[in-house]
Protein backbone atom coordinates (compact mmCIF):
# COMPACT_ATOMS: atom_id res chain seq x y z
CA UNK A 1 0.00 0.00 0.00
CA UNK A 2 1.03 3.66 -0.71
CA UNK A 3 0.55 6.65 1.22
CA UNK A 4 -0.10 8.53 -1.52
CA UNK A 5 -2.47 11.16 -1.13
CA UNK A 6 -5.80 9.81 -3.55
CA UNK A 7 -9.24 11.28 -4.12
CA UNK A 8 -9.13 14.57 -1.86
CA UNK A 9 -13.13 14.47 -1.60
CA UNK A 10 -12.40 11.18 -0.41
CA UNK A 11 -9.75 11.76 1.99
CA UNK A 12 -11.74 14.28 3.73
CA UNK A 13 -14.85 12.17 4.20
CA UNK A 14 -11.92 9.55 5.56
CA UNK A 15 -10.31 12.47 7.69
CA UNK A 16 -14.14 13.13 8.74
CA UNK A 17 -14.63 9.64 10.02
CA UNK A 18 -11.50 9.50 11.58
CA UNK A 19 -12.30 12.37 13.74
CA UNK A 20 -16.11 11.07 14.34
CA UNK A 21 -14.17 8.59 15.94
CA UNK A 22 -11.49 10.01 18.02
CA UNK A 23 -14.53 12.08 19.40
CA UNK A 24 -16.40 8.88 20.11
CA UNK A 25 -13.61 7.34 21.76
CA UNK A 26 -13.01 10.39 24.22
CA UNK A 27 -9.59 11.41 22.36
CA UNK A 28 -6.95 11.31 19.21
CA UNK A 29 -6.57 7.89 17.50
CA UNK A 30 -3.18 5.78 17.01
CA UNK A 31 -1.25 6.92 14.06
CA UNK A 32 -1.13 3.34 11.53
CA UNK A 33 -5.21 3.84 12.10
CA UNK A 34 -5.19 7.22 10.32
CA UNK A 35 -1.91 6.46 8.21
CA UNK A 36 -4.05 3.30 6.98
CA UNK A 37 -7.33 4.89 7.06
CA UNK A 38 -6.36 8.03 4.78
CA UNK A 39 -4.51 5.64 2.18
CA UNK A 40 -8.08 3.77 1.76
CA UNK A 41 -7.43 0.45 3.63
CA UNK A 42 -11.30 -0.52 3.79
CA UNK A 43 -13.14 -3.95 3.90
CA UNK A 44 -12.63 -5.81 0.56
CA UNK A 45 -16.61 -6.26 -1.12
CA UNK A 46 -16.12 -9.82 -1.80
CA UNK A 47 -18.32 -12.77 -0.32
CA UNK A 48 -17.35 -14.60 3.20
CA UNK A 49 -16.96 -17.41 1.34
CA UNK A 50 -14.32 -15.70 -1.05
CA UNK A 51 -12.46 -14.12 1.17
CA UNK A 52 -9.36 -15.23 3.12
CA UNK A 53 -7.77 -12.74 5.82
CA UNK A 54 -4.09 -12.25 5.43
CA UNK A 55 -3.02 -10.99 8.76
CA UNK A 56 -5.30 -12.97 10.33
CA UNK A 57 -5.95 -16.44 10.82
CA UNK A 58 -9.88 -18.09 9.95
CA UNK A 59 -9.76 -18.38 14.04
CA UNK A 60 -8.39 -14.48 15.06
CA UNK A 61 -10.97 -13.56 11.92
CA UNK A 62 -13.68 -15.26 13.72
CA UNK A 63 -12.68 -13.64 17.38
CA UNK A 64 -12.40 -10.18 15.92
CA UNK A 65 -15.83 -10.59 13.76
CA UNK A 66 -17.16 -11.93 16.93
CA UNK A 67 -15.77 -9.26 19.43
CA UNK A 68 -17.05 -6.59 16.68
CA UNK A 69 -20.17 -7.52 16.49
CA UNK A 70 -20.72 -6.94 20.32
CA UNK A 71 -19.64 -3.45 20.18
CA UNK A 72 -21.93 -2.93 17.13
CA UNK A 73 -24.37 -5.40 16.92
CA UNK A 74 -26.81 -6.17 14.90
CA UNK A 75 -30.31 -3.90 15.56
CA UNK A 76 -32.59 -2.50 12.95
CA UNK A 77 -29.86 -1.80 10.95
CA UNK A 78 -26.72 -4.14 10.12
CA UNK A 79 -23.72 -4.99 12.62
CA UNK A 80 -20.42 -5.26 12.44
CA UNK A 81 -20.52 -8.61 10.85
CA UNK A 82 -22.59 -8.48 8.18
CA UNK A 83 -21.29 -5.06 6.94
CA UNK A 84 -17.46 -7.28 7.10
CA UNK A 85 -15.55 -4.86 9.53
CA UNK A 86 -13.25 -7.89 10.35
CA UNK A 87 -12.51 -7.91 6.94
CA UNK A 88 -11.13 -4.39 6.98
CA UNK A 89 -9.57 -4.88 10.40
CA UNK A 90 -7.78 -7.50 8.68
CA UNK A 91 -6.34 -5.31 5.59
CA UNK A 92 -5.81 -2.65 8.47
CA UNK A 93 -3.52 -5.07 10.08
CA UNK A 94 -2.03 -6.21 6.56
CA UNK A 95 -1.37 -3.35 4.74
CA UNK A 96 -1.31 -0.27 7.48
CA UNK A 97 -0.30 -1.51 10.87
CA UNK A 98 3.41 -1.57 11.95
CA UNK A 99 4.68 -5.60 12.74
CA UNK A 100 5.06 -3.85 16.46
CA UNK A 101 1.42 -2.82 16.68
CA UNK A 102 0.00 -6.37 14.64
CA UNK A 103 1.86 -8.23 16.77
CA UNK A 104 0.41 -6.37 19.96
CA UNK A 105 -3.45 -6.73 18.42
CA UNK A 106 -2.97 -10.45 17.68
CA UNK A 107 -1.21 -10.90 21.17
CA UNK A 108 -4.70 -8.76 22.63
CA UNK A 109 -6.71 -11.82 20.96
CA UNK A 110 -4.62 -13.89 22.24
CA UNK A 111 -5.06 -12.56 26.01
CA UNK A 112 -9.14 -12.28 25.22
CA UNK A 113 -9.11 -15.82 25.26
CA UNK A 114 -6.82 -16.39 27.86
CA UNK A 115 -9.20 -14.55 30.12
CA UNK A 116 -12.12 -16.69 29.20
CA UNK A 117 -10.44 -19.59 29.92
CA UNK A 118 -9.92 -18.01 33.73
CA UNK A 119 -13.47 -16.64 33.51
CA UNK A 120 -15.89 -18.87 31.64
CA UNK A 121 -13.40 -22.13 31.43
CA UNK A 122 -13.64 -22.20 27.41
CA UNK A 123 -12.19 -19.85 24.50
CA UNK A 124 -13.89 -16.54 24.21
CA UNK A 125 -15.78 -18.31 21.00
CA UNK A 126 -17.62 -20.63 22.99
CA UNK A 127 -18.63 -18.78 26.11
CA UNK A 128 -21.65 -17.72 25.90
CA UNK A 129 -23.62 -14.50 24.56
CA UNK A 130 -23.69 -13.25 28.71
CA UNK A 131 -19.97 -14.10 29.43
CA UNK A 132 -18.52 -12.59 26.05
CA UNK A 133 -20.12 -9.67 26.68
CA UNK A 134 -19.16 -9.32 30.35
CA UNK A 135 -15.34 -9.67 29.99
CA UNK A 136 -15.08 -7.10 26.68
CA UNK A 137 -16.90 -5.11 29.45
CA UNK A 138 -13.97 -5.34 31.93
CA UNK A 139 -12.12 -4.51 28.88
CA UNK A 140 -13.54 -1.62 28.02
CA UNK A 141 -13.38 -0.62 31.53
CA UNK A 142 -9.84 -1.35 32.50
CA UNK A 143 -8.60 0.70 28.69
CA UNK A 144 -10.99 3.90 28.84
CA UNK A 145 -10.45 4.10 32.97
CA UNK A 146 -8.26 6.41 34.70
CA UNK A 147 -5.42 5.19 33.32
CA UNK A 148 -5.87 6.90 30.22
CA UNK A 149 -2.90 7.27 27.87
CA UNK A 150 -2.54 8.36 24.45
CA UNK A 151 -3.19 5.64 21.77
CA UNK A 152 0.48 5.93 20.62
CA UNK A 153 2.02 4.77 23.59
CA UNK A 154 3.48 1.64 23.55
CA UNK A 155 0.63 -0.07 25.97
CA UNK A 156 -2.45 0.85 24.74
CA UNK A 157 -4.66 -1.73 25.75
CA UNK A 158 -5.83 -3.82 23.29
CA UNK A 159 -9.76 -2.40 23.67
CA UNK A 160 -8.95 0.75 22.65
CA UNK A 161 -7.94 -0.80 19.39
CA UNK A 162 -10.84 -2.52 18.58
CA UNK A 163 -13.22 -0.31 19.41
CA UNK A 164 -11.12 1.90 17.58
CA UNK A 165 -11.01 0.00 14.30
CA UNK A 166 -14.50 -1.36 14.41
CA UNK A 167 -15.85 2.29 14.54
CA UNK A 168 -14.23 3.30 11.39
CA UNK A 169 -14.29 0.25 9.43
CA UNK A 170 -18.29 0.12 10.10
CA UNK A 171 -19.27 3.94 9.02
CA UNK A 172 -16.97 3.70 6.17
CA UNK A 173 -18.81 0.82 4.66
CA UNK A 174 -21.89 1.64 2.33
CA UNK A 175 -24.17 -0.15 5.14
CA UNK A 176 -22.81 1.93 7.56
CA UNK A 177 -22.90 5.00 5.85
CA UNK A 178 -26.35 5.13 4.12
CA UNK A 179 -28.12 3.40 7.01
CA UNK A 180 -26.86 4.91 10.28
CA UNK A 181 -25.71 8.27 9.01
CA UNK A 182 -27.16 11.00 7.09
CA UNK A 183 -26.36 9.96 3.32
CA UNK A 184 -27.29 12.49 1.31
CA UNK A 185 -25.55 13.18 -2.26
CA UNK A 186 -27.60 15.96 -2.90
CA UNK A 187 -28.75 18.34 -0.22
CA UNK A 188 -29.71 21.37 -1.99
CA UNK A 189 -28.26 24.40 0.06
CA UNK A 190 -26.48 24.48 3.38
CA UNK A 191 -26.87 25.89 6.66
CA UNK A 192 -24.24 26.69 9.03
CA UNK A 193 -25.17 26.24 12.34
CA UNK A 194 -28.74 24.18 12.75
CA UNK A 195 -29.94 22.20 15.57
CA UNK A 196 -28.50 18.60 16.10
CA UNK A 197 -31.83 17.22 15.50
CA UNK A 198 -32.83 19.13 12.40
CA UNK A 199 -30.39 16.85 10.84
CA UNK A 200 -30.45 13.91 13.03
CA UNK A 201 -27.48 11.62 12.06
CA UNK A 202 -24.18 12.15 11.18
CA UNK A 203 -23.33 13.18 7.44
CA UNK A 204 -21.71 10.65 5.61
CA UNK A 205 -19.85 12.45 3.36
CA UNK B 1 -6.65 28.38 -47.07
CA UNK B 2 -10.26 29.94 -48.51
CA UNK B 3 -12.59 27.99 -45.68
CA UNK B 4 -16.11 29.80 -45.86
CA UNK B 5 -15.79 31.00 -42.49
CA UNK B 6 -12.11 32.33 -42.70
CA UNK B 7 -10.88 34.88 -42.18
CA UNK B 8 -12.60 35.13 -38.80
CA UNK B 9 -12.62 38.08 -36.99
CA UNK B 10 -11.42 36.87 -33.78
CA UNK B 11 -9.18 33.75 -33.05
CA UNK B 12 -9.02 32.86 -29.26
CA UNK B 13 -6.49 29.98 -28.28
CA UNK B 14 -7.16 28.00 -25.36
CA UNK B 15 -11.27 27.28 -23.66
CA UNK B 16 -10.52 27.65 -19.61
CA UNK B 17 -11.84 30.63 -17.42
CA UNK B 18 -9.46 33.06 -19.76
CA UNK B 19 -10.59 31.60 -23.10
CA UNK B 20 -14.38 31.46 -22.15
CA UNK B 21 -14.59 34.98 -21.16
CA UNK B 22 -12.34 36.18 -24.37
CA UNK B 23 -14.95 33.86 -26.27
CA UNK B 24 -18.34 35.57 -24.35
CA UNK B 25 -16.74 39.11 -24.84
CA UNK B 26 -15.96 39.18 -28.62
CA UNK B 27 -19.06 36.97 -29.79
CA UNK B 28 -21.22 39.54 -27.87
CA UNK B 29 -19.58 42.17 -29.39
CA UNK B 30 -20.74 40.77 -32.78
CA UNK B 31 -17.02 39.15 -33.84
CA UNK B 32 -16.99 35.73 -35.11
CA UNK B 33 -15.10 34.20 -33.09
CA UNK B 34 -12.78 31.08 -33.32
CA UNK B 35 -11.88 29.02 -29.96
CA UNK B 36 -9.07 26.32 -30.32
CA UNK B 37 -9.05 23.82 -28.02
CA UNK B 38 -5.92 21.52 -27.91
CA UNK B 39 -8.20 18.70 -25.75
CA UNK B 40 -10.91 16.58 -25.84
CA UNK B 41 -14.83 17.59 -26.18
CA UNK B 42 -16.43 18.06 -23.19
CA UNK B 43 -20.17 18.51 -23.08
CA UNK B 44 -21.49 20.32 -19.64
CA UNK B 45 -23.60 17.27 -17.71
CA UNK B 46 -23.62 14.90 -20.18
CA UNK B 47 -19.89 14.20 -20.11
CA UNK B 48 -19.72 14.46 -15.85
CA UNK B 49 -19.13 10.73 -15.76
CA UNK B 50 -18.73 11.00 -12.37
CA UNK B 51 -21.12 13.16 -11.07
CA UNK B 52 -23.89 10.87 -9.84
CA UNK B 53 -21.82 8.34 -8.31
CA UNK B 54 -21.53 7.49 -4.65
CA UNK B 55 -18.09 7.13 -2.78
CA UNK B 56 -18.74 3.00 -2.48
CA UNK B 57 -19.50 2.87 -6.44
CA UNK B 58 -16.11 3.72 -7.53
CA UNK B 59 -13.78 0.50 -8.30
CA UNK B 60 -11.50 1.17 -5.52
CA UNK B 61 -13.74 3.09 -3.31
CA UNK B 62 -11.84 6.11 -4.38
CA UNK B 63 -8.20 4.57 -3.20
CA UNK B 64 -7.63 4.99 -6.86
CA UNK B 65 -4.93 2.78 -8.62
CA UNK B 66 -1.58 4.25 -6.70
CA UNK B 67 0.29 2.50 -9.51
CA UNK B 68 -1.28 4.21 -11.88
CA UNK B 69 -1.08 7.27 -10.78
CA UNK B 70 2.74 6.63 -9.37
CA UNK B 71 3.55 6.01 -13.36
CA UNK B 72 1.11 8.36 -14.94
CA UNK B 73 -0.16 10.86 -12.89
CA UNK B 74 2.96 12.08 -10.71
CA UNK B 75 1.90 15.30 -10.44
CA UNK B 76 -1.57 15.69 -10.73
CA UNK B 77 -1.91 13.61 -7.81
CA UNK B 78 -0.91 15.98 -5.80
CA UNK B 79 -3.72 18.54 -6.85
CA UNK B 80 -5.79 18.67 -4.17
CA UNK B 81 -8.96 18.18 -6.82
CA UNK B 82 -7.25 14.66 -8.19
CA UNK B 83 -8.55 11.27 -7.34
CA UNK B 84 -10.75 8.40 -8.51
CA UNK B 85 -13.93 10.82 -9.50
CA UNK B 86 -12.07 13.64 -11.47
CA UNK B 87 -8.84 12.12 -13.23
CA UNK B 88 -10.24 12.25 -16.59
CA UNK B 89 -10.42 15.97 -16.23
CA UNK B 90 -6.10 16.00 -15.82
CA UNK B 91 -3.58 15.20 -18.00
CA UNK B 92 -1.43 12.22 -17.91
CA UNK B 93 2.07 12.96 -16.89
CA UNK B 94 3.91 10.96 -18.48
CA UNK B 95 2.08 11.57 -22.03
CA UNK B 96 3.02 15.48 -21.33
CA UNK B 97 6.35 14.77 -19.85
CA UNK B 98 8.17 18.72 -18.90
CA UNK B 99 11.86 19.03 -17.05
CA UNK B 100 12.67 21.92 -14.05
CA UNK B 101 15.99 22.53 -13.01
CA UNK B 102 16.90 20.27 -9.87
CA UNK B 103 16.12 22.78 -7.36
CA UNK B 104 13.39 24.61 -8.94
CA UNK B 105 10.49 21.93 -9.01
CA UNK B 106 7.02 22.94 -10.38
CA UNK B 107 3.90 21.19 -10.27
CA UNK B 108 2.30 22.10 -13.35
CA UNK B 109 -1.75 20.99 -13.53
CA UNK B 110 -3.64 20.80 -16.44
CA UNK B 111 -6.46 19.79 -17.80
CA UNK B 112 -6.61 19.36 -21.57
CA UNK B 113 -10.26 19.39 -22.74
CA UNK B 114 -12.66 21.92 -23.63
CA UNK B 115 -13.59 24.25 -20.13
CA UNK B 116 -10.09 23.23 -19.45
CA UNK B 117 -8.75 24.27 -15.73
CA UNK B 118 -12.42 25.60 -15.40
CA UNK B 119 -13.88 22.30 -14.64
CA UNK B 120 -11.22 21.84 -11.69
CA UNK B 121 -11.04 25.24 -10.39
CA UNK B 122 -11.02 26.37 -6.44
CA UNK B 123 -13.42 28.74 -7.17
CA UNK B 124 -11.75 31.44 -5.17
CA UNK B 125 -12.35 35.18 -6.23
CA UNK B 126 -10.06 37.41 -4.35
CA UNK B 127 -9.50 40.97 -5.84
CA UNK B 128 -6.10 42.72 -5.58
CA UNK B 129 -5.77 45.96 -4.02
CA UNK B 130 -3.12 48.49 -4.34
CA UNK B 131 -1.55 46.97 -1.75
CA UNK B 132 -0.14 44.13 -4.35
CA UNK B 133 -0.31 46.05 -7.30
CA UNK B 134 2.68 48.58 -5.33
CA UNK B 135 4.18 46.52 -4.10
CA UNK B 136 6.87 46.02 -5.52
CA UNK B 137 7.23 49.51 -6.26
CA UNK B 138 7.77 49.76 -2.28
CA UNK B 139 10.62 47.35 -1.60
CA UNK B 140 12.26 48.33 -4.95
CA UNK B 141 12.05 45.33 -6.95
CA UNK B 142 11.49 44.68 -10.49
CA UNK B 143 9.46 47.24 -13.04
CA UNK B 144 6.06 49.32 -11.73
CA UNK B 145 2.73 47.96 -12.67
CA UNK B 146 1.47 50.14 -15.31
CA UNK B 147 -2.13 49.77 -13.79
CA UNK B 148 -3.94 50.41 -10.52
CA UNK B 149 -6.70 49.36 -8.92
CA UNK B 150 -9.03 51.73 -10.02
CA UNK B 151 -8.03 50.75 -13.53
CA UNK B 152 -9.13 47.19 -13.02
CA UNK B 153 -12.21 47.50 -10.70
CA UNK B 154 -14.70 47.87 -12.96
CA UNK B 155 -13.62 45.06 -14.60
CA UNK B 156 -13.73 42.87 -11.43
CA UNK B 157 -17.24 44.11 -11.36
CA UNK B 158 -17.85 43.17 -14.52
CA UNK B 159 -16.54 39.57 -14.04
CA UNK B 160 -18.51 39.30 -10.55
CA UNK B 161 -21.76 39.99 -11.83
CA UNK B 162 -21.43 37.33 -14.32
CA UNK B 163 -19.89 34.45 -12.80
CA UNK B 164 -21.71 35.06 -9.33
CA UNK B 165 -19.69 35.09 -6.69
CA UNK B 166 -20.70 34.68 -3.08
CA UNK B 167 -18.76 36.71 -0.34
CA UNK B 168 -18.99 38.78 2.26
CA UNK B 169 -18.48 42.76 2.58
CA UNK B 170 -15.84 43.33 4.57
CA UNK B 171 -14.93 47.21 4.04
CA UNK B 172 -10.96 46.24 4.20
CA UNK B 173 -8.91 48.48 1.67
CA UNK B 174 -6.15 45.88 1.09
CA UNK B 175 -9.04 42.84 0.14
CA UNK B 176 -11.56 45.43 -1.39
CA UNK B 177 -14.96 44.25 -1.55
CA UNK B 178 -16.79 43.08 -4.81
CA UNK B 179 -20.36 42.83 -6.38
CA UNK B 180 -21.17 40.21 -4.05
CA UNK B 181 -24.06 37.21 -3.95
CA UNK B 182 -24.93 36.66 -0.07
CA UNK B 183 -22.31 34.80 1.41
CA UNK B 184 -21.65 30.90 2.74
CA UNK B 185 -22.69 30.68 6.03
CA UNK B 186 -19.92 29.48 8.80
CA UNK B 187 -20.78 26.84 10.66
CA UNK B 188 -21.12 27.39 14.33
CA UNK B 189 -17.60 26.45 15.40
CA UNK B 190 -16.06 28.67 12.99
CA UNK B 191 -18.68 31.39 14.06
CA UNK B 192 -17.00 31.27 17.67
CA UNK B 193 -13.49 30.96 16.06
CA UNK B 194 -14.46 34.60 14.35
CA UNK B 195 -16.10 35.63 17.53
CA UNK B 196 -12.95 35.13 19.30
CA UNK B 197 -10.53 36.16 17.05
CA UNK B 198 -12.01 39.36 16.32
CA UNK B 199 -12.36 40.11 20.32
CA UNK B 200 -8.90 39.21 20.91
CA UNK B 201 -7.04 41.37 17.84
CA UNK B 202 -8.35 44.87 16.59
CA UNK B 203 -8.57 44.90 13.48
CA UNK B 204 -8.14 41.08 12.51
CA UNK B 205 -11.23 39.44 10.48
CA UNK B 206 -12.31 36.18 9.40
CA UNK B 207 -14.80 35.64 6.56
CA UNK B 208 -16.13 32.55 4.75
CA UNK B 209 -14.50 32.23 1.40
CA UNK B 210 -15.00 34.18 -1.71
CA UNK B 211 -16.61 31.29 -4.06
CA UNK B 212 -17.94 30.72 -7.28
CA UNK B 213 -20.46 28.74 -6.40
CA UNK B 214 -23.74 30.23 -6.63
CA UNK B 215 -26.18 30.36 -2.79
CA UNK B 216 -28.98 31.10 -5.39
CA UNK B 217 -29.89 30.89 -8.99
CA UNK B 218 -27.81 33.44 -10.84
CA UNK B 219 -27.82 34.41 -14.67
CA UNK B 220 -29.88 31.12 -15.25
CA UNK B 221 -27.50 28.72 -13.45
CA UNK B 222 -27.59 27.49 -9.73
CA UNK B 223 -28.12 26.89 -7.20
CA UNK B 224 -25.45 25.16 -5.74
CA UNK B 225 -26.29 22.30 -4.23
CA UNK B 226 -23.86 21.68 -1.25
CA UNK B 227 -22.79 18.58 -2.48
CA UNK B 228 -18.80 19.97 -2.09
CA UNK B 229 -17.50 17.66 -5.18
CA UNK B 230 -17.19 20.41 -8.06
CA UNK B 231 -14.18 19.00 -9.69
CA UNK B 232 -16.50 15.70 -10.46
CA UNK B 233 -18.50 18.60 -12.83
CA UNK B 234 -21.74 19.95 -11.74
CA UNK B 235 -24.64 19.45 -14.14
CA UNK B 236 -26.43 22.43 -12.49
CA UNK B 237 -24.13 24.58 -13.07
CA UNK B 238 -23.83 25.42 -9.47
CA UNK B 239 -20.00 27.18 -10.19
CA UNK B 240 -18.63 28.97 -12.58
CA UNK B 241 -17.02 26.90 -15.84
CA UNK B 242 -16.17 27.93 -19.30
CA UNK B 243 -18.76 25.32 -19.89
CA UNK B 244 -21.47 26.45 -17.75
CA UNK B 245 -21.28 29.60 -18.24
CA UNK B 246 -19.24 31.76 -21.13
CA UNK B 247 -18.99 29.08 -23.67
CA UNK B 248 -22.77 28.56 -23.87
CA UNK B 249 -23.29 32.66 -23.67
CA UNK B 250 -20.90 33.23 -26.25
CA UNK B 251 -22.84 30.27 -28.47
CA UNK B 252 -25.83 32.04 -27.50
CA UNK B 253 -25.33 35.02 -30.12
CA UNK B 254 -24.73 32.52 -33.10
CA UNK B 255 -20.79 34.18 -33.58
CA UNK B 256 -18.95 31.05 -31.69
CA UNK B 257 -17.56 28.14 -33.68
CA UNK B 258 -15.33 25.74 -30.88
CA UNK B 259 -12.73 23.22 -32.41
CA UNK B 260 -11.15 20.67 -30.01
CA UNK B 261 -7.92 18.20 -30.55
CA UNK B 262 -6.45 21.58 -32.12
CA UNK B 263 -3.09 21.97 -30.69
CA UNK B 264 -1.97 25.67 -31.46
CA UNK B 265 1.63 25.69 -32.23
CA UNK B 266 2.52 28.86 -33.39
CA UNK B 267 1.12 32.16 -34.49
CA UNK B 268 1.71 33.43 -38.11
CA UNK B 269 3.14 36.66 -38.70
CA UNK B 270 2.75 38.11 -42.30
CA UNK B 271 5.96 40.54 -42.66
CA UNK B 272 4.26 42.94 -45.44
CA UNK B 273 1.64 43.83 -43.08
CA UNK B 274 3.19 43.49 -39.68
CA UNK B 275 0.74 41.73 -38.07
CA UNK B 276 -0.46 38.75 -36.64
CA UNK B 277 -2.56 37.30 -39.06
CA UNK B 278 -3.43 33.62 -38.15
CA UNK B 279 -2.23 30.25 -35.94
CA UNK B 280 -0.71 27.15 -37.16
CA UNK B 281 -2.49 24.27 -35.61
CA UNK B 282 -1.50 20.24 -34.69
CA UNK B 283 -4.28 18.01 -34.97
CA UNK B 284 -4.00 16.07 -31.68
CA UNK B 285 -4.91 12.69 -33.29
CA UNK B 286 -3.65 12.84 -37.03
CA UNK B 287 -0.81 15.41 -36.14
CA UNK B 288 -1.64 16.99 -39.59
CA UNK B 289 -1.04 20.63 -39.68
CA UNK B 290 -3.28 23.12 -40.68
CA UNK B 291 -3.83 27.37 -40.55
CA UNK B 292 -6.34 29.28 -39.39
CA UNK B 293 -6.27 32.92 -40.05
CA UNK B 294 -8.00 35.78 -38.35
CA UNK B 295 -7.91 39.49 -37.64
CA UNK B 296 -7.68 39.43 -33.74
CA UNK B 297 -5.53 36.29 -31.69
CA UNK B 298 -6.38 35.96 -28.50
CA UNK B 299 -3.52 33.62 -26.47
CA UNK B 300 -5.75 32.21 -23.59
CA UNK B 301 -3.76 28.52 -23.31
CA UNK B 302 -2.41 29.32 -19.99
CA UNK B 303 0.36 31.14 -18.44
CA UNK B 304 3.20 28.55 -20.03
CA UNK B 305 1.42 27.62 -22.60
CA UNK B 306 0.72 31.00 -23.81
CA UNK B 307 4.72 31.52 -23.45
CA UNK B 308 5.45 28.21 -25.32
CA UNK B 309 3.63 29.54 -28.73
CA UNK B 310 4.74 33.01 -28.05
CA UNK B 311 8.46 31.43 -28.42
CA UNK B 312 7.52 28.61 -31.29
CA UNK B 313 6.79 31.79 -33.44
CA UNK B 314 9.86 32.84 -34.52
CA UNK B 315 10.26 35.03 -37.61
CA UNK B 316 13.18 36.67 -39.12
CA UNK B 317 11.49 39.80 -37.74
CA UNK B 318 11.00 38.18 -34.38
CA UNK B 319 14.05 35.43 -34.58
CA UNK B 320 13.16 34.76 -30.31
CA UNK B 321 9.79 34.67 -30.70
CA UNK B 322 7.15 36.93 -30.55
CA UNK B 323 6.54 39.71 -28.39
CA UNK B 324 9.88 38.89 -26.93
CA UNK B 325 12.09 41.46 -27.94
CA UNK B 326 13.13 42.08 -24.03
CA UNK B 327 13.85 38.35 -23.85
CA UNK B 328 12.02 37.85 -20.53
CA UNK B 329 9.14 36.07 -22.59
CA UNK B 330 8.70 32.73 -20.26
CA UNK B 331 11.23 33.91 -17.36
CA UNK B 332 10.02 35.25 -13.85
CA UNK B 333 7.16 32.55 -13.67
CA UNK B 334 5.56 32.55 -9.92
CA UNK B 335 3.20 29.99 -8.80
CA UNK B 336 0.50 30.80 -5.88
CA UNK B 337 0.45 28.79 -2.17
CA UNK B 338 -2.06 26.20 -2.17
CA UNK B 339 -3.32 24.35 0.48
CA UNK B 340 -1.68 26.72 3.13
CA UNK B 341 -4.24 26.99 6.59
CA UNK B 342 -4.43 25.94 10.02
CA UNK B 343 -6.58 23.37 11.97
CA UNK B 344 -8.04 23.37 15.27
CA UNK B 345 -10.50 21.49 17.89
CA UNK B 346 -13.99 23.43 19.19
CA UNK B 347 -15.01 22.26 22.05
CA UNK B 348 -18.76 21.87 23.29
CA UNK B 349 -21.52 22.88 20.66
CA UNK B 350 -22.75 19.22 20.71
CA UNK B 351 -26.06 19.73 19.95
CA UNK B 352 -25.62 22.16 16.88
CA UNK B 353 -24.60 21.01 13.39
CA UNK B 354 -24.58 21.90 9.57
CA UNK B 355 -27.22 20.64 6.69
CA UNK B 356 -25.36 20.26 3.59
CA UNK B 357 -21.65 19.91 2.23
CA UNK B 358 -20.51 24.11 2.28
CA UNK B 359 -17.90 23.96 -0.85
CA UNK B 360 -15.29 26.16 0.67
CA UNK B 361 -13.73 27.47 3.89
CA UNK B 362 -13.20 30.36 5.76
CA UNK B 363 -9.85 32.74 5.03
CA UNK B 364 -8.35 35.25 7.46
CA UNK B 365 -7.37 38.66 5.43
CA UNK B 366 -3.79 39.66 5.77
CA UNK B 367 -3.38 41.45 8.89
CA UNK B 368 0.12 42.73 9.13
CA UNK B 369 2.94 44.88 6.96
CA UNK B 370 -0.22 46.72 5.58
CA UNK B 371 1.82 49.30 4.18
CA UNK B 372 0.83 53.15 5.31
CA UNK B 373 -1.50 51.83 8.01
CA UNK B 374 1.30 49.96 9.64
Amino acid sequence: MTHTANDARDAIDRREALRRAALLLGGALAAPTIAGVLAGCEARRVPDSAWAPRALTPAQAELVATVAEHILPETDTPGARAVGVHRFIDAMLAESYPTEQRQRFLAGLGDVDARAQRTCGRPFLRCGAAEQRALLEQLDREAFGATGGTPDEPDVPFMRTMKELTLLGYYTSEIGATRELHNAPVPGRFEGCVPLAQVGRTWAV
Amino acid sequence: MGRVNEPYDAIVVGSGITGGWAAKELCEHGLRTLVLERGRHVEHGKDYITEWLQPWQFPLRGRGDQELYERDYPIQSKNYAFGEATRHFFVNDREHAYVTPDDKPFRWIRGYQLGGRSLIWGRLCWRWSDLDFAANLRDGHGVDWPIRYHDLAPWYGHVERFIGVSGERLGLAHLPDGQFLPPWEMNCAEGLVRQGIERAFRGRRMTVARVANLPRAHNGRGPCQARNQCARGCSYGGYFSSLSATLPAARQTGKLTVVTDAIVHSVSYDERSNRAVGVRVIDAHTKATREYAGQLIFLCASTLATAQILLNSKTARFPTGLANSSGELGHNLMDHISKAGARGVVPGLLDKYVYGRRPTGTYIPRFRNLGVQG
